[in-house]
């Protein structure tokens, strides 16, 4: 019998060696087809699941982050656009600040130089009134004094006259 | 003195007079051998004398033991298969978490131990776990049984038997020497041929592991007054951690080999080696 022949000390058996084979084999493909593989399977599926979650929850975030980079942009070419604007304001404001600045310094100027002008006119009609009136009263006295001088040269001769004809008997 | 309190001093002195009468009846002959410890031990080894007819062949009860625990393990697949796993939900139940974790952590000790090739691996070391486990705790039930001659045996752990032990660590040793051949090749045989000893430790360490837990509790009930707490001890609680141990360790060892003799070889750098300059051409 190949019992007896394979039969060795210690009581090892090949035959029971090789039944307790088969049933570990039996037991591993059962164990494998009716436990592991559906459970592995399934923790997979699941694994998959929240991968595929935190994948998208990432697409997520980065379209959030891409959006808000974005707007953040838009905010600072915003503030940007409204520096350059205000800029521009100001600069036009400046300009036309000038121009009304120098129109009224022009406008100033030609008052001015109308004043200066008027001022002069009146100043030369003052003098030549003035000068009108100095020599009438120039001559108004010259007249005077002509005249006073006459009289009393005359009032000297009648005096002189008559004391001549006064002296002139006596002799 | 109360009523109450002599009634309960009463209950109480009964009670050790009964205890002390129970003691002294049970060790009239004590530590009388229930029969010859060599021949329970002799036949706790090599089954010479307790062999059972299994379909026609003459074998261990061992054998027996070992499809019964096959049997119990797929019958609990099935049911798990049928009823359990469809309803596996995202969020798991504790039961669904207990399944996922046995799973998860010998599928992780063959990802961790053996990098490179691990499918195989973590199914043959979930199968093997399960056996080495389960079978071990199977000796807690004492399945009775008739062997051939009549008397009768309480079925042991399917690893207990020598021969069990022998296919398990071979087994193992094929396994990791399959992972060496597909992984590397001529190479890989090499690498596991390196460790011969590797299949006769393996199968001694756990046929010793299991026996001496066998030979220990027969030991213990061999003495009828060593029979009465200590079985709970030495009988459980020695099962429960040679369950745990031993299925640790040959798992453990088999993912470790595996991913030893499965590991691609590193190839070196090629060294040019430089010409020498003749040393009268340097001199001129």
């Amino acid at each position: 019998m190949l019992y007896n022949i394979a039969a060795v000390p210690l009581n090892i058996d090949w035959q029971q060696i090789l039944l307790h084979l088969l049933n570990f084999v039996i037991l591993f493909a059962g164990l494998y087809l009716l436990l592991y593989k559906p459970v592995k399977a399934f923790m997979q599926k699941r694994r998959e699941h929240y991968e595929k979650m935190d994948k998208d929850a990432e697409e997520q975030s980065k379209k959030a982050d891409a959006a808000r980079a974005e707007y953040e942009e838009k905010l600072s070419s915003c503030d940007r656009e409204i520096e350059e604007k205000r800029a521009a304001a100001k600069k036009e404001l400046d300009h036309y600040e000038q121009m009304r600045k120098s129109a009224a310094e022009e406008e100033a100027d030609a008052i001015l130089a109308e004043a200066r002008k008027k001022a002069a006119e009146e100043k030369r009609h003052a003098l030549r009134a003035a000068r009108r009136e100095i020599s009438a009263l120039v001559s108004d006295a010259t007249e005077k004094l002509v005249l006073k001088e006459t009289a009393q040269e005359a009032y000297d001769q009648f005096l002189d006259a008559a004391d001549d004809k006064h002296e002139e008997p006596r002799a | 003195m109360s009523k109450k309190k002599t009634a309960v001093f009463l209950i109480v002195a009964a009670a050790v007079i009964a205890a002390l009468v129970v003691g002294i009846v049970l060790t009239d002959g004590l530590y009388e051998k229930a029969g010859s410890v060599n021949e329970t031990m002799q036949d706790a080894v090599l089954h010479e004398g307790d062999k059972i007819s299994f379909f026609g062949l003459a074998v261990n009860p061992a054998v027996l033991s070992a499809f019964v625990v096959t049997g119990i393990l797929l019958i609990f697949a099935a049911i798990v298969r049928i009823f359990v796993i469809p309803k596996f939900s995202y969020i798991p139940s504790k039961f669904q978490l207990l399944l996922e974790q046995a799973v998860g952590m010998f599928e992780n000790l063959a990802k961790t131990n053996s990098p490179h090739r691990n499918n195989f691996l973590g199914a043959y070391l979930f199968a093997a776990g399960a056996y080495i486990s389960i079978g071990t705790l199977f000796e807690l039930v004492g399945i009775p049984w008739m062997t051939a001659a009549g008397a009768s045996v309480s079925l042991p752990a399917p690893l207990s038997d020598i021969n069990g032990a022998i296919m398990m660590g071979c087994l193992s040793y094929l396994v990791i020497l399959s992972g060496g051949i597909l992984s590397n090749g001529f190479r890989g045989v090499g690498r596991t041929l390196k460790e011969f000893s590797l299949p006769i430790s393996m199968s001694f360490r756990l046929f010793g592991a299991l026996l001496s837990g066998l030979l220990v509790t027969e030991l213990v009930y061999s003495y009828l007054a060593l029979s009465f707490v200590l079985p709970v001890v030495v009988g459980v609680l020695f099962t429960i951690l040679h369950a745990l141990i031993q299925t640790y360790v040959l798992t453990m060892l088999t993912a470790l080999f595996y991913g030893e003799v499965s590991e691609p070889p590193v190839l070196k750098p090629k060294t040019k080696k430089q010409k020498k300059v003749p040393s009268e051409v340097t001199s001129k």
